[in-house]
């Protein structure tokens, strides 16, 4: 099999989408540690952070979409470009999630992230994105589906998350804006996981050429988690 | 009150039109077998040029033939009105029906063939007469002599090679003054003036320019419906663009045949896949 310039020019662009990853998921990491020491200076850091993430996001999907209409790419090519450009799309808004996050910051402190694990969901989660991007990069459909598997933990925190505070509600004299607080990171976590988990249902579709994002399987997923 | 063309227009769209891109709509009474190929294969001399060929075309579709160039798929196509018949030594084995008639059978008339099975060849080769005549030279030679029935085969068939409104005025000039892309169309109108049921066509925009090219592919898709339209094409995208179904052909192996849209997207063959993004070696 001959490899033509074309085809380093793909691999070029795989490589801004892994370095696009590399920076939204330290921006996210960095966010949950910036609410951790209330530390301000950080959260601009991370504001500003965004903004970067956002014109890399803009401009790798111009480069894909001047790909797409210069070379017509077919078949394997064309399904790492789509799958290129709809990753690109979860990441930036990944990026966006950190920011959300930021905003919360002045309703939350250590003791709140220690209390409901909050380092901890966004490890998880932040693996899934981290699983996901490299099953990407080996076309591993295993390694994706894997982490189609894992965003069931991260649903299970969030509802935990969830039951804790409607406890905290019913007691007189709960700081309601802190649980909100509480309640949108907590949801910022869980729709980060949910972002890895279209990233793994993109690979499949770049590996297979087979679109499984809504097979019956997620509907009962979603019948499931409505018992619970 | 009469409805408005406006009105007539939105009502006649459905749902499946909304999906379907419009040069894709199912085609009706067509989708059967009009060409079946079994086992064919197709010889010059001791060596074999296509290899136990087995592939049904449908009716009234379009079917892109695609790969490497020497790998077999102009010789397919010209067997199929047995135009290979002219090359010494060519001798097939294997079966080939159009409709229910052995191609090569014994009784087949090859000339009643090529009137139901017309060609176009990629350099436009029209006949150093006028307009006029070399539409009306096929009729002709099929018997027909009236001269208001020629005139309105000739005037039917540029129209539907979308030609009539650039020549209507000049009928009678040579049809060698006409454009590339002129030509080209006067040689689909002259194949249609003998009311064909099938296609062949041979790179028929290698040697035009991309607005003629375009105006060739939208002939193509206006004619889509009508007749069983089989293109052998170097040019992928064209491919993609006009065909229904494709054929991917390697060293006279019929390797794919797949929906276009199937085959351009997710190939089943490794072969396919490493020929349509040009990983071929």
């Amino acid at each position: 099999m001959s490899e033509r310039p074309v085809h380093e020019y793909i691999r070029e662009l795989s490589r801004a989408l892994v370095q696009l990853s590399e920076k939204v998921l330290s921006n996210f990491d960095a966010a949950l540690e910036a609410v951790r020491h209330q530390d301000v200076e950080a959260a601009r850091k991370i504001r500003r952070a965004d903004d970067e993430i956002n014109l890399a996001e803009v401009r790798l999907e111009e480069q894909c979409l001047a790909f797409l209409a210069l070379q017509q790419p077919v078949a394997r090519d064309l399904r790492t470009i789509v799958t290129i450009i709809k990753i690109n799309d979860d990441l930036e808004r990944i990026g966006d999630l950190a920011v959300h996050i930021i905003e919360r910051m002045p309703e939350l402190g250590s003791e709140i992230m220690d209390r409901y694990e909050f380092d901890r969901m966004g490890q998880v989660a932040g693996d899934m994105v981290r699983k996901s991007i490299d099953a990407f990069v080996k076309r591993d459909r295993h390694l994706a589906d894997e982490v189609c598997k894992s965003d069931e933990q991260v649903d299970t925190m969030h509802r935990l998350v969830f039951r804790q505070v409607a406890e905290v509600m019913k007691k007189d004299g709960s700081n309601t804006e802190q649980l909100l607080a509480v309640l949108s990171v907590s949801r910022y976590i869980e729709r980060m996981a949910d972002h890895a988990t279209r990233i793994a249902l993109e690979v499949i579709y770049q590996v297979t050429g087979e679109i499984v994002r809504h097979s019956d399987d997620a509907f009962e997923k979603l019948i499931q988690s409505l018992r619970d | 009150m009469s409805a408005s063309p406006d009105t007539k227009q939105t009502s006649a769209v459905t749902v499946r039109d909304i999906y379907l891109p419009p040069e894709r709509k199912k085609v009706s009474g067509g989708g059967v077998p009009h060409v079946s190929a079994k086992n064919f294969s197709i010889y010059y001399g001791d060596f074999e040029a296509v290899k136990k060929v087995s592939a049904d075309i449908l009716s009234k579709y379009v079917t892109a033939i695609i790969g490497p160039s020497g790998c077999g798929k102009s010789t397919f196509l010209r067997s199929i009105n047995r135009m290979n018949d002219l090359i010494p030594n060519c001798h097939t084995t294997g079966s080939l029906m159009f409709d229910s008639q052995d191609v090569y059978g014994k009784f087949t008339d090859e000339v009643l063939l090529r009137k139901k099975i017309g060609m176009v060849f990629q350099k436009p080769n029209p006949f150093p007469k006028s307009i006029f005549d070399n539409i009306a030279y096929g009729p002709r030679l099929h018997g027909i002599r009236d001269k208001k029935t020629l005139a309105g085969i000739v005037e039917k068939s540029l129209r539907k090679a979308a030609l009539w409104d650039e020549v209507c005025d000049r009928l009678d000039k040579n049809a060698l003054g006409m454009s590339g892309g002129q030509q080209q169309r006067l040689c689909f109108a002259r194949t249609l003036a003998v009311e064909p049921e099938i296609l062949l066509l041979d790179e028929p925009t290698s040697a035009l320019d991309p607005k003629a090219t375009a105006k060739i592919e939208d002939l193509i898709q206006e004619l889509r419906g009508s007749y069983t339209i089989m293109i052998v094409t170097h040019n992928m995208q064209q491919a993609s663009r006009i065909s229904d179904s494709t054929m991917f052909f390697y060293e006279g192996v019929l390797v794919e045949h797949a929906s276009t849209a199937q085959l351009f997207t997710n190939p089943k063959d490794q072969m396919t896949e490493d020929y349509i993004t040009g990983r071929f070696s």
